[in-house]
């Protein structure tokens, strides 16, 4: 590569533009599952399971039956005698997941039975009669409990709760240790916690006899979603047809659905009726697909007394609830950016997932990288701290220079580009950085705690699958790619395919700004459609912080395919030689200047066969499948390269809370940015002030806890908690643009942006301010009665 | 989660009457909140249909009692489980009646027991205050059974 990549002006991308979909979203014109009426339509309410582990005796069904409107129940025996097992990517075929709990559930508030009526309401009426008589089993709960020797396993077959424990060794570890001054360790634990969508999940599946094709409509966020369902229900791969014409109400990573799909697909099929499946909020925290990782970081790193941090062995245990689900590869995406900002020479990195008698753990936004980025953040505060040196002096010690880039990191992935040094720079001084301190202590004189917290990490992007062959050797996977088209009509109008569902990310706004800017036409003028799974080029959803990279690369290649066409049959009509004609916004010039208009190539293209070049077919379309940039091998030696492009932020935090109460206030929030090239501000600031308010959560409020006896707690929003607008402050956000060089514009990724640092400075903050009490708290969430037992502890102990 | 019960009530009664009332299906059955049936399985044995509404959550619990280590007219264990759409539960209590004079008795008992399911998850934060609500009113309603009982005796 040859130096930084060059800033992109563009016409319409970075520029200020509504975001299309808003309008109608805003009026209350989106296109839910939920409004999706089919004729004929029955609907599913489920029973479940209530204790973590019981085994199922028997499941009497007949009074259920007995009433009026209620068309079937099925138990997970039916269902597993008839489907497939659900995809599991690990080598682990004794951990077997049906949509049902079959033989017995394994956690409480497993789905064990499924009862059809003619309205929702009677399907949950009659599902409160199916009788269950089960058996109680013993269960585990803890993580590091379902690792010790005789413990309960989930999965009696599977032998033992491991599914996963991989050590991998990057760089020389122990020597680094040796030669370095001096080491410390500390352990901390991120909790359970999920995105939360207002609209929990939902899906239709109705089985079109005479066509034979299964018709989905879902609330999806899923990879390989319609492979998936055939898969599971053992139809050919052309027999289901997903409709992605459907708007989804927010996922980050939760809208996974296929258990649910799979389970309404059969029932479909089944009754030969349209049968829908609406997850109720209970259904969804307790047993959908809403729980993301939960993980213990046991850290310990070296470093010497001028702050230079050498090397870090971390073990990263996750508890991945009851099934194998996607947990195991949440802790693989993060070995991308094992290191976050910082040159850290070798890391020694294992990873371990257990199962336990808790609800699936599924994709949440960051896919792992969040937990793993509040590990290495707090762990440069301790190290600060232990050193005496101030948190940023530390930070600025370590970070990877601007002029290293393309940077590879110990575990094999390369950093694209960056000037963190520059973002640093520009936050502390926009956000006054001064000024924030005398305002802490001009709050510590008043008598409150108040501290400062800075965190600065990585966002990787532009999702590939490569933690998969990684952790898995059986997976060949090299591929994550998305595909578009651009079909230009007899009228020369344009017309741009994107290949899946959006769950808010404003992807028809990116595919029309992307394919207005290469072709020079006014984005409002370029019509955005979504085929059906049947009519869709191949592609993998938004995933993985990548559809401005993704999408947007095969958008733009697809538009530039076009420009091609379109400069052959100009050159050809002028006899001139394409490679002298150029394109401009529809026209074609020759070389002597000479133009032909762009409605005389749609003519040509569209009616004039004998005008076309020799060999050249009619009508003006172009599909381009787009590769994940760097994609080109499969992990070697234990080193990948995970995703391609890594925005950068950086967030500087004042909290503030009363010693005795101890209810933390966000006084001051800055974030520096650094995405690359922006497609659409609004889009971008949207996903970062969301993404901090997801962080606030994850940091103060939100938990899936289960108490002693396997039983969830916090099922309801009574219990789990949630930011409002009382806890989420005003957020500045200061900008800044290092282009991607391997991007079509220089984007890079931003659908994690937020969520993904202000944890870890929110608690640095929390523990600044906690200071004179000397006090670690080393679990998120940190509830308020957490910190003023912690203080009220210390003072009876004589602290400070 | 788990939870423990005890107490110590006056009652108007004997420690026979008591024992008598505390035995019979019918009592219980009138004096436990939201019981619909107490059905006789075997000596000593129950099926029991209760309607209850905990929290937000309301619904159905069908349990089996046994009374076990029986000493009339003074103590008496009790073995309780079961499930439904509120959840599952079991529990084990004993109580122990006294002679408090002037044909009146005291009565202390004590139990723990373990809440499951719909229940436990979403009624926790109020589960402790009403299971003693409902021992109340269980209190209550046996008194006034006492009350009719010595009003048509």
């Amino acid at each position: 590569m040859s130096g930084p990549a060059k800033l992109f002006q563009g016409k319409y991308v970075s520029t200020d533009r509504r975001v299309r979909e808003d309008p109608r979203f805003v009026a209350g014109h989106g296109r839910f599952v939920q409004d999706i009426d089919r004729p004929g339509m029955l609907h599913v309410a489920l029973v479940a399971a209530q204790a973590p582990a019981a085994r199922i005796v028997k499941i009497d069904p007949s009074a259920a039956l007995a009433m009026e409107g209620v068309v079937d129940v099925i138990d997970g025996a039916e269902l597993s005698a008839a489907v497939n097992p659900l995809m599991n990517g690990l080598d682990t075929p004794k951990v077997q997941r049906f949509p049902l709990a079959v033989g017995q559930n394994r956690y409480a508030g497993e789905w064990v039975a499924a009862v059809v009526a003619e309205t929702r309401a009677l399907a949950e009426d009659a599902a409160e009669k199916v009788r269950v008589e089960t058996e109680k089993l013993g269960f585990v709960i803890d993580a590091e409990q379902a690792l010790e020797e005789g413990a309960t396993p989930v999965h009696p077959e599977h032998g033992s709760n491991l599914l996963l424990d991989r050590t991998f060794d990057w760089g020389p570890v122990d020597e680094d240790f040796a030669r370095s001054d001096d080491s410390l360790k500390l352990r901390v634990t991120w909790g359970r916690n999920s995105t939360v969508p207002i609209e929990t999940f939902g899906v239709i599946c109705e089985w079109n006899a005479w066509e034979k094709v299964l018709d989905v409509w879902a609330s999806i966020q899923m990879p390989k979603y319609a492979d998936q369902i055939a898969r599971a229900l053992k139809l050919h791969g052309n027999e289901v047809r997903v409709h992605y014409d459907v708007d989804v109400g927010g996922s980050y990573g939760v809208k996974r659905g296929i258990k649910q799909t799979v389970l309404a697909g059969y029932l479909a099929r089944k009754l030969g009726r349209p049968v829908r499946l609406i997850e109720d909020r209970l259904e969804n925290m307790r047993s959908g697909d809403a729980h993301g990782p939960e993980r213990i970081f046991d850290i310990e790193v070296a470093f010497d007394r001028d702050g230079t941090v050498n090397a870090m062995r971390m073990r990263a245990l996750d508890n991945a609830g009851a099934y194998a689900g996607r947990a195991p590869f949440q802790l693989g995406k993060p070995i991308g950016a094992i290191v976050g900002p910082y040159r850290i020479n070798s890391v020694q990195y294992r990873a371990m997932s257990v199962t336990t008698n808790k609800a699936v753990q599924e994709a949440v936004r960051g896919f792992g990288q969040a937990p793993t980025n509040y590990a290495i953040e707090t762990m440069m505060d301790r190290v600060a701290d232990h050193l005496g040196i101030d948190r940023l002096d530390l930070r600025q010690k370590n970070l990877i220079r601007p002029d290293e880039f393309p940077y590879e990191i110990p575990s094999g992935s390369k950093y694209d580009s960056g000037d963190y040094q520059a973002v640093i720079a520009k936050v502390l001084e926009q956000g006054d950085y001064d000024g924030m301190r005398a305002e802490r202590d001009r709050l510590r004189a008043e008598g409150m705690c108040a501290g400062i917290g800075v965190a600065a990490c990585l966002e990787p992007s532009g999702g590939n699958s490569s933690f998969e062959p990684l952790l898995n050797p059986a997976n060949r996977t090299s591929t994550w790619m998305e595909g578009s088209r651009v079909n230009i009509d007899a009228l020369g109008d344009v017309t741009v395919a994107i290949h899946t569902t959006s769950s808010g990310q404003g992807h028809e706004t990116l595919a029309a700004t992307v394919v207005g800017e290469v072709l020079g036409v006014d984005p409002d003028r370029v019509r955005v459609v979504r085929p059906d799974s049947l009519g869709s080029l191949p592609g993998n959803s938004p995933v993985g912080s990548r559809m401005a990279i993704m999408l947007g690369g095969a958008a733009a290649n697809a538009a530039r395919d076009i420009i091609r066409q379109a400069i052959a049959i100009g050159a050809h009509l002028m006899d001139a030689d394409p490679g002298d004609c150029s394109y401009d916004s529809g026209t074609v010039i020759g070389p002597g200047g000479a133009e032909i208009a762009w409605t005389e190539i749609v003519d040509v293209a569209h009616r004039r066969f004998h005008d076309l070049p020799k060999g050249t077919n009619p009508g003006l379309t172009a599909s381009f499948i787009q590769q994940v940039p760097t994609g080109e091998t499969l992990p070697k030696d234990g080193k990948a390269q995970m995703y391609p492009c890594y925005s950068f932020e950086f967030h500087l935090v004042l909290v503030a809370f009363a010693p005795v109460l101890a209810k933390p206030e966000l006084r001051r929030y800055v974030i520096g940015h650094d995405c690359g090239t922006v497609i659409n501000p609004h889009i971008v600031k949207g996903m970062t002030l969301g993404g901090i308010a997801h962080g606030i959560g994850a940091t103060l409020l939100e938990e899936f806890a289960y108490d002693g006896e396997g039983q969830l707690m916090t099922q309801s929003f009574l219990d789990y908690l949630m930011p409002s607008s009382h806890e989420v402050p005003e957020v500045q956000i200061v900008k800044h643009c290092t282009p991607s060089p391997l991007t079509e514009f220089g984007q890079k990724g931003s659908g994690e942006s937020g969520y993904l640092g202000s944890p870890a400075a929110i608690s640095g903050a929390i523990h600044d301010a906690l200071k004179p009490w000397g006090i670690h708290l080393n679990k998120l969430p940190i509830r308020m009665a957490a910190i003023s037992d912690a203080i009220a502890a210390a003072e009876e102990k004589g602290h400070p | 989660m788990k939870m423990e019960l005890s107490g110590t009530e006056e009652i108007n009664a004997t420690p026979q009457a008591l024992w008598d009332g505390l035995t019979d299906p019918d009592v219980l059955q009138k004096c436990i909140p939201g019981c619909k049936e107490m059905t006789a399985t075997g000596p000593d044995a129950y099926d029991m249909k209760l309607q209850l509404k905990v929290a937000a959550v309301g619904g159905s619990f069908d349990g089996k009692v046994r009374l076990h280590d029986k000493s009339e007219p003074d103590t008496c264990h009790i073995e309780v489980s079961g499930g439904g759409s509120l959840g599952t539960g079991e529990g084990r209590a004993q109580f122990a009646i006294a002679d408090a004079g002037a044909g009146k008795s005291t009565l202390s008992y004590e139990g723990e027991g373990e809440i499951g399911g719909l229940v436990a998850g979403v009624g926790q934060r109020v589960l402790k205050s009403v299971a003693k609500h409902l021992t109340k009113q269980f209190f209550t309603a046996l008194r006034k059974h006492f009350e009719e009982h010595d009003a048509t005796a």
